[in-house]
């Protein structure tokens, strides 16, 4: 990937606003909340001092504008952590949202994101959160941070209660239903590595703050 | 049964009786899957006489062991059932990608047998192994998009639909079954229509099994993407030069190149240089918006897309806010036929609107929304010359009442104007009147309209038989390869294992070889337009071609891009490698199985879609009855001889002597081209031989 390409990642309206959309709700204007950019990672202090969760060195990204929705980072991504194909489960969700978007069918689906739309995929990405709902949620305690800060479900502790895929903004930790026990993103970069667009990438938290900081946002 | 690849179960579903049952596809295992599965059901459970609408036809929706596993271009869905376009009611497949293969293996499924007809309009819920009937009353009447959407919201967004249109159910006999926006699959909808069977809806939270360590799979897909796929159609030369390759062919479907972007793309993304070996970059290789719509095409292309699991991104997303104009959405998205043939219908040109080319682009989109929504097939555009025949030969005025023909707006035709498209699908899809018999397909029409000899035999109107299919990588490209291909299927064949190679972009000395490595020599191809008499390595490729058809329907991967024979390497000596299909096959399945011992699988296949040829036509004359070829493939060019450079006009005695080496190679009946109980046993299929024998139609 050439360097203006991954220069050009954060600067795409629509990645951005993929990126930060909440639970639905979009974020307009050019200013983000605080708690919001606490979500993001990003804080006007010193984040790894204050995070319970010591911050991951880097977020997966997608590119909207360069998925077209082949659907290969769902195997990729279930093959790499689970040794079978099973789109269900990967930590980035893209089939869920190919025919209607994020918000499924709706009368104006002719005008809205998804193959029936505007012909726009949502890819969802974990945000790899410095206060991660999910990990917070967790009534045992399952969720924790590995070595490259990925917020990560320890299978041993676990016990599939799906508490953290209700307290995720964006529903993406998974139960696997064959063995009960809940999946998220681990930063592997198994799926960037091998998107046949280079739509996915993982970008360090300095250059999502930089970006952030240069587009107005306070970062 | 395998560890890996297959689900295991398959649905059976009686819309006469509501009875919905799960079997095991173990039984099956012999036939792989797909098309396979779709035969040996055929074959077993049909009887003989049979017609398409009736209750006692079955209809096979089937997947195959890769599909699912994330094997590159492996989601396609084979539906095998008999063909209503013509009189002899024989079996045909026809095939979707999209996503719709990859989600039943993930609910559970290997296949769905549909049998009996629901007295009133029904869909197909599967979640899971939860498996349902559903109330369509309120969905009988919809066109493709909006009862996806109903569907959609019914099951839930991740859900994928196949369904039928107002085509499918009006049993107009060119109809379409689709899923996604724009992945339909040609001649079936109406078995569905008949059936009052709307849609399937598919969601599943299930995996697909690798038999394997899953390294083992990765490292293989990693070996595909950096050095053996190509751009569609596995053409591995550039369309345009560039660094990276010594070669150049202007037809290729590589056109990735600096300059040429998704220009309707948030930041006009670019093509760019899409080398070999750069895995981030193959989905950017073929930009077929360009190649199936004009190059004015590159402005208004949002992306690429196509089916699940597939890096290569054939169907193009556009945008053209011109369509609105139509009524339709500015969005449309298809690939080759799909935009092809509205323009066929439209053969009188098209006139431009705004720029250079829009009025071409604009017709095909338009006709591409409107075929799909209404769920309208071509016939591999036989609509649009069977359209144009009866039109120019006057006939059209003669079989039509005169207040019907005065009905259509021919100035639009006439001016070029994309709206006589919203005319000419809805009489089709309505049959209203006379004019709508176009959707009979061309057997039919030909007789009803009493069409001249110079319909079939000009090749102008590209008609491949006398049972009304045209023809498809035929003899005017691959000479005996492609005309025995041509004549083994009944309907279009739908082989490109045999084109692909031949147009991957090479010059002919490196595919000559390749040929000699893969088929014992190098004449087995020949240059184009310069084809030199029958032998047995054409007889090998040829058999090359159709058993990894069927192979391919069967496991199930695309035919479109598979088998991968050549590579876009010059270190490998451009060499593909046909071992892929056997080496997938038994890292997903667990079974170990070599290139031989699968190819064996698809001969079994392929041999079974001829007994049951020969059950249903009651014949073993398959030579005079079935394999036949309408006359321009030996008239064209009347002060050429065959043989000789600058024709593809073939040669009858040859032709039969390139039947007699190929029967020969499926270790058929060198006389009638049948089956032989020999074979039949050879390839596990006694009952098969035992039933045909019965009937009396083994050969002597
Ligand atoms: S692999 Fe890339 S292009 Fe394909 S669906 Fe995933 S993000 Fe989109
Ligand atoms: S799973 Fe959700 S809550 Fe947890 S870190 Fe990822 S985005 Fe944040
Ligand atoms: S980074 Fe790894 S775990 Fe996360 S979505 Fe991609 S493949 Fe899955």
């Amino acid at each position: 990937m050439s360097n203006n390409e991954k220069k050009g990642f954060l600067d795409k309206e629509t990645t951005r606003r993929e990126f930060l959309k909440l639970s639905g709700k979009g974020i307009g204007g050019t200013f983000i909340s605080l708690s919001l950019l606490n979500l993001l990672g990003c804080t006007n202090t010193n984040v790894e001092e204050v995070a319970a969760f010591p911050l991951a060195q880097g977020v997966l990204i997608a590119d909207r504008a360069r998925c077209t929705g082949c659907l290969r980072c769902e195997t990729n991504c279930s093959l790499a952590n689970d040794g079978k194909a099973m789109p269900y489960i990967s930590r980035i969700k893209v089939s869920r949202n190919y025919n209607f978007g994020t918000d499924g069918p709706k009368l104006a689906y002719a005008y809205a994101d998804g193959a029936f739309g505007n012909k726009l995929m949502s890819p969802e990405t974990c945000r790899q959160c410095a206060e991660p709902y999910c990990g917070k949620a967790c009534p045992v305690g399952a969720i924790t941070t590995n070595e490259i800060g990925a917020r990560v479900v320890d299978q041993a502790k676990c016990v599939g209660c799906g508490t953290c895929t209700k307290a995720c903004p964006w529903t993406m930790p998974t139960v696997d239903p064959e063995t009960s026990k809940s999946t998220k993103c681990v930063n592997c970069g198994t799926c960037a590595a091998n998107c046949p667009t280079g739509a996915l990438r993982i970008v360090p938290w300095e250059e999502v703050k930089y970006a952030m900081r240069k587009l107005g946002y306070k970062a | 049964m395998s560890t890996g690849g297959w689900a295991g179960k398959i649905i059976r579903v009686n819309l006469t009786s509501g009875k919905i049952s799960s079997e095991d596809t173990s039984k099956y295992q012999d036939f792989i899957g797909g098309m396979g599965i779709g035969y040996k059901v055929l074959f077993d459970e049909v009887p003989a006489g049979t017609k398409p609408y009736d209750e006692a036809n079955k209809i096979v929706v089937g997947t195959g062991p890769l599909c699912g596993s994330g094997v590159p271009m492996s989601s396609r869905t084979n539906i095998t059932s008999l063909y209503p376009g013509n009189d002899k009611n024989l079996v045909t497949d026809s095939h979707m990608g999209g996503n719709f293969a990859a989600f039943l293996k993930y609910a559970g499924w290997d296949a769905i047998i549909i049998e009996g007809a629901s007295s009133k309009p029904v869909w197909l819920r599967i979640e899971d192994d939860k498996v349902t009937l559903e109330d369509a009353s309120s969905l009988w009447g919809t066109g493709i998009y909006n009862t996806t959407a109903v569907i959609g919201s019914t099951m839930g967004k991740e859900s994928c639909v196949a369904a039928i249109g107002q085509a499918g159910e009006n049993l107009v006999n060119l109809a379409v079954i689709m899923n996604g926006s724009s992945h339909s699959a040609g001649g079936h909808g109406a078995v569905f229509g008949s059936k009052k069977l709307k849609a399937i809806g598919v969601k599943g939270t299930g995996s697909v099994k690798i038999g394997k360590d899953k390294k083992e799979l990765m490292d293989l897909d990693a070996y595909v993407m950096k050095e053996i796929v190509g751009a569609n159609n596995q053409h591995v030369v550039p369309s345009t030069p560039q660094p990276w390759s010594e070669f150049v062919y202007e037809n290729s479907r590589w056109t990735a190149r600096e300059g040429l972007t998704w220009g309707a793309s948030e930041g006009n993304i670019d093509t760019g240089i899409a080398a070999p070996g750069d895995v981030n970059k193959v989905g950017y290789r073929t930009m077929k918006a360009i190649k199936d719509l004009g190059p004015v095409a590159a402005k208004y292309t949002v992306r690429m897309g196509g089916c699940q699991s597939c890096p290569i991104r054939c169907h193009a997303q556009m945008n053209i806010p011109q369509l609105e104009q139509y009524g339709v959405s500015p969005y449309a998205a298809n690939t080759c036929m799909g935009w092809f043939s509205p323009a066929g219908v439209m053969f009188k040109g098209t006139k431009d609107q705004k720029e250079e080319g829009d009025g071409n682009m604009i017709t095909r989109a338009l006709g591409s929304q409107l075929a799909d929504d209404y769920g309208v097939w071509c016939n591999y555009g036989s609509i649009g010359r069977d359209f144009q025949y009866a039109y120019e030969s006057g006939i059209l005025k003669n079989v039509l009442p005169e207040e019907e023909y005065n009905s259509i707006p021919w100035n639009l035709l006439e001016a070029g104007d994309p709206a006589f498209l919203k005319e000419f699908y809805r009489r089709v899809t309505f049959k209203e009147g006379e004019f709508s018999h176009l959707g009979d397909g061309t057997y039919h029409i030909a007789k009803r309209w009493n069409f001249g000899a110079d319909y079939w035999d000009t090749k102008k109107y590209s008609m491949w038989s006398p049972l009304g299919f045209p023809k498809h990588h035929a003899s005017d490209e691959s000479y005996q390869v492609g005309a025995i291909i041509n004549c083994m299927f009944n309907r279009d064949a739908q082989s490109h294992s045999h084109q692909n190679f031949i147009s991957s972009g090479l010059p002919v000395d490196i595919l000559k070889k390749i040929a000699e490595k893969l088929w014992g020599s190098a004449d087995a191809i020949d240059p184009p337009a310069n084809y030199t008499p029958m032998n047995q390595y054409k007889a090998k490729f040829a058999k090359y071609g159709v058993i990894r058809n069927c192979l391919h329907d069967s496991l199930t991967l695309c035919n479109w891009m598979w088998p991968l024979t050549a590579s876009p390497l010059k270190e490998r000596e451009y060499m593909g490698d046909t071992s892929l299909e056997s080496k997938y096959f038994s890292v997903v399945t667990g079974i170990d199985t070599t290139e031989e011992e699968l190819d064996l699988m698809g001969e079994r296949v392929f041999t079974l879609h001829r007994a049951l040829t020969v059950k249903e036509m009651g014949t073993t004359d398959m030579r005079g009855q079935h394999d036949l070829m309408v006359n321009w493939v030996f008239d064209i060019d009347p002060d050429k001889k065959p043989f000789t450079e600058g024709t593809i006009k073939m040669d009858r005695d040859d032709m039969q002597l390139a039947l007699t080496m190929f029967y020969k190679e499926m270790g058929w009946d060198e006389k009638t081209g049948a089956p032989t109980r020999a074979t039949l046993e050879k390839l596990n299929m006694k009952d098969v031989a035992d039933e045909l024998a019965k009937l009396g139609l083994l050969p002597a």
